[in-house]
């Protein structure tokens, strides 16, 4: 693993996750679209060098504006890139469209359930194990903005993995 | 092997994976909630809008008057011109003007504020940036902070939707205007969360042309206080009437789009200090060398005498289509540099108000600073970098000849 | 009984609405009475439309005070009133600081009692509505408690 790709929706924290992960001083607002431009910095994960990328929000991976234009191409450019699919944990469905597209495309895919704090406000509760089992992929909960599960998220970066999307039908339609 | 699912395929998948592993609760509305609903009915979100643009202007202009006016004033004005004059007296006279200005400033008896007028890269070249304009953009960064940071941007744009799409534009439209208000640079940069080529286009010719930035503010906020509420309003006309037409004749789509709105957040100061220092940081190195580079093109036309050449080539050009007097030229030549530096060179004393104000409306229109100039050839193709230069130009005409015929008509 | 719980709150309501439609509307007129003052400014007639639409927000949360969506009225109107008297405040903090002094050797900041005196009355309408509008975190703080 060489590079992290932090991917997502529009407004899910991606740079506040990249400002702590990269030590990195991305512009962070409370309004969808700040990061207009991908960012790049670097962080240590067991003594190895790696590249971190905050990818502008995106809905879907079919662009329809020029942040999700940049966000698509930074995607095709890193094939080899393992992208942290960042989803806000209060609208969970939008998020894993999107996770399940990067599934698709086979990248090795680990899920961040990022603003679990807004999540646990609007009485929402998700429940991680049982999405790691199905997606077959790693799962963690974080609260970005101050900092929570942030080492959970970096050291279960490496499990992340390819999957195919069979693989995940099976698991759904078995239980 | 890639496995593509149809996008029904993929939204049935998500929808069964989500049955299997979220759990609703009962939800009650919190006061957050309830806020966020109130803050975007019009009955009573348009008066919370006007008390937060009220807080937002009235911060920004007692901040800056209390740097600029309390003590910057007063450090170069008494002390940093009068010192640079005596101690490089020594210079030649060529020397002299370009680094420190008219030596009319320093004679017996002169009468006027010697920030603006000596002229010189070192003294009028640092008093406008480090005077004047670095305190208008740290106050209007920090408050533009606030209102990100707390999630109120977009709320703005939900009750001021209806309009914008009157003029092709997404409520949405507002963030970069606001974002504008600080530097245009940032700005055009947020135009791009918009959906189609076309609204980007509207978007960035109007921020171009129509809103003036915190420097330019700040300026304005200095040299013609009474005058800002006409200069803003004349710019809003111009803005929403422009870019109606805009709308109709440029071709493409502008179509609905939802808006995320997010929750209301409790800002965090860290991030939001630190948003207004990078942004601070990031205006101090863009604007300062060329607002020094501005002073010195204008004091070595002074010193070679080709300024008043140019001057009087124009005289006819803007005494008939603007109504302007031509020791405004110098004013207007380093426009396209920077507007800030601009307004300040504007010879206030020698011209009536209504002339001052056409000049700060046309100097507001007519270029965008060099900085914002580089980042349309980024954004935009050549055909809108071509029909966004037209379109300045057009409505310097329409504006410099309107205001005129105005002028004219009411006799000022 | 929702009504009963929130009798103190509509009151409460009644009051502040009255007194800043009162207020704005003084704002409107300008002058002095005693402590109040009212100087007149290129946004005086902006704090009024401010604090007379603060007034009316805090007169449609009468009934039924308690309910969330009423509360929330009342919290906005204050919000409303904060910001004017912030700005108000902020005004008397940014006129506090320099001497005013122009030339060389005079003082570069105000004396300590020059300093004291720029907070001394007469004060804007706003500071006046202040402290009763914080009464409103008490009602917030009730019904916080009371889930």
């Amino acid at each position: 693993m060489n590079k992290v790709l932090l991917m997502g929706q529009a407004n899910v924290g991606k740079s506040v996750l990249f400002n702590h992960l990269a030590g990195a001083a991305a512009t962070v607002s409370n309004y969808p679209g700040t990061t207009v431009d991908f960012d790049k910095g670097h962080m240590m994960i067991e003594g190895e060098r790696v590249e971190v990328v905050d990818v502008p929000g995106a809905f879907s991976l079919d662009p329809k504006d020029r942040a999700e234009e940049v966000a698509v191409r930074m995607l095709e450019e890193e094939k080899g890139a393992t992208v942290v699919c960042v989803i806000d944990s209060s609208k969970v469905e939008r998020g894993l469209y999107l996770a399940l597209e990067l599934i698709e495309k086979g990248y090795p895919v680990m899920i961040d359930l990022n603003m679990a704090d807004v999540a646990k406000d609007v009485n929402i509760k998700v429940d991680t194990k049982r999405l790691e089992d199905i997606l077959g992929v790693p799962v963690v909960t974080t609260v970005a903005t101050r900092g929570e599960g942030l080492k959970e998220l970096v050291s279960r970066m490496k499990e992340a993995k390819p999957v195919e999307t069979g693989k995940i039908i099976e698991k759904v339609e078995a239980s | 092997m890639e496995r593509a699912l149809t996008v029904d395929q993929r939204w049935d998948l998500v929808d069964r994976i989500a049955k299997e592993t979220v759990e609703v609760g009962a939800y009650k509305p919190t006061l957050k909630d309830a806020l966020a609903g109130i803050t975007v009915n019009p009955w009573t979100g348009i008066p919370f809008a006007i008390a937060v643009l009220y807080g937002f202007w009235t911060f920004f202009g007692e901040f800056a008057g209390l740097f600029t006016d309390g003590f910057f004033v007063r450090i170069f004005g008494t002390h940093w011109i009068p010192f640079l004059g005596e101690k490089l007296a020594g210079l030649p006279d060529w020397a002299f003007t370009i680094l420190v200005g008219d030596k009319a400033v320093f004679a017996e008896g002169f009468v006027g504020d010697p920030c603006f007028a000596a002229g010189g890269v070192l003294t009028t070249g640092l008093f406008m940036p480090f005077g004047i304009v670095l305190w208008a953009v740290l106050a209007l960064f920090f408050v533009l902070a606030i209102l990100e940071d707390t999630g109120y941007l977009p709320r703005l744009a939900v009750l001021i939707d209806t309009v914008m799409h009157k003029i092709g534009l997404h409520g949405f439209a507002i963030v970069p205007t606001l974002i504008s208000l600080g530097c245009n640079v940032p700005g055009v940069t947020a135009a791009r969360t918009l959906e189609t080529r076309k609204q980007r286009f509207i978007m960035i010719a109007l921020l171009g042309v129509f809103v003036p930035c915190g420097a330019q503010i700040g300026m304005m906020e200095e040299l013609v206080p009474g005058m800002i509420g006409w200069v803003f309003l004349t710019l809003a006309i111009g803005y929403f009437v422009f870019g109606w037409v805009l709308n109709k004749i440029w071709p493409g789509e502008s179509p609905e789009i939802l808006m995320d709105v997010p929750p209301y957040r409790a800002p965090q100061w860290s991030n939001i200090l630190r948003k207004t220092w990078m942004r601070t940081r990031h205006f101090l190195f863009v604007a300062v060398p060329f607002v020094l580079l501005g002073c010195a093109i204008v004091m070595v036309l002074y010193a070679t005498g080709a300024m008043d050449a140019i001057a009087s080539g124009l005289e006819g050009l803007l005494a008939s289509v603007f109504g302007v007097p031509a020791s405004a030229t110098p004013s207007l030549m380093v426009g396209f540099l920077r507007k800030d530096l601009a307004i300040g060179l504007l010879p206030i004393g020698a011209m009536t108000n209504y002339q001052v104000f056409k000049s700060v409306i046309l100097l507001s229109i007519y270029f965008p600073c060099l900085a914002t100039f580089a980042l349309l050839l980024r954004e935009l193709n050549w055909k809108e970098i071509l029909a966004t230069l037209g379109f300045l130009v057009a409505m310097v005409f329409v504006f410099g000849g309107v205001l005129n015929l105005i002028g004219m008509a009411g006799g000022w | 009984m929702m009504n009963n719980r929130s009798t103190s709150g509509s009151i409460f309501a009644v009051i502040i609405g009255i007194a800043a439609i009162g207020f704005g509307i003084l704002e409107f007129v300008g002058g002095e009475w005693g402590p109040l003052t009212v100087e007149a400014g290129t946004f005086t007639a902006w704090r009024a439309v401010i604090l007379i639409c603060a007034g009316l927000i805090y007169l449609s949360s009468v009934s039924n005070f308690m309910d969330i969506r009423q509360l929330a009225k009342s919290v906005v109107a204050s919000i409303m009133i904060w910001i004017v008297a912030a700005m108000d405040i902020w005004a008397m903090i940014a006129a506090s600081i320099p001497s005013g002094a122009e030339e060389a050797g005079e003082p570069w900041f105000a004396s300590g009692t020059e300093f004291l005196a720029a907070y001394g009355p007469p004060y804007m309408p706003a500071i006046y509505l202040l402290i009763p509008s914080l009464v409103i975190l008490y009602f917030v703080g009730k019904r916080r408690l009371a889930k």
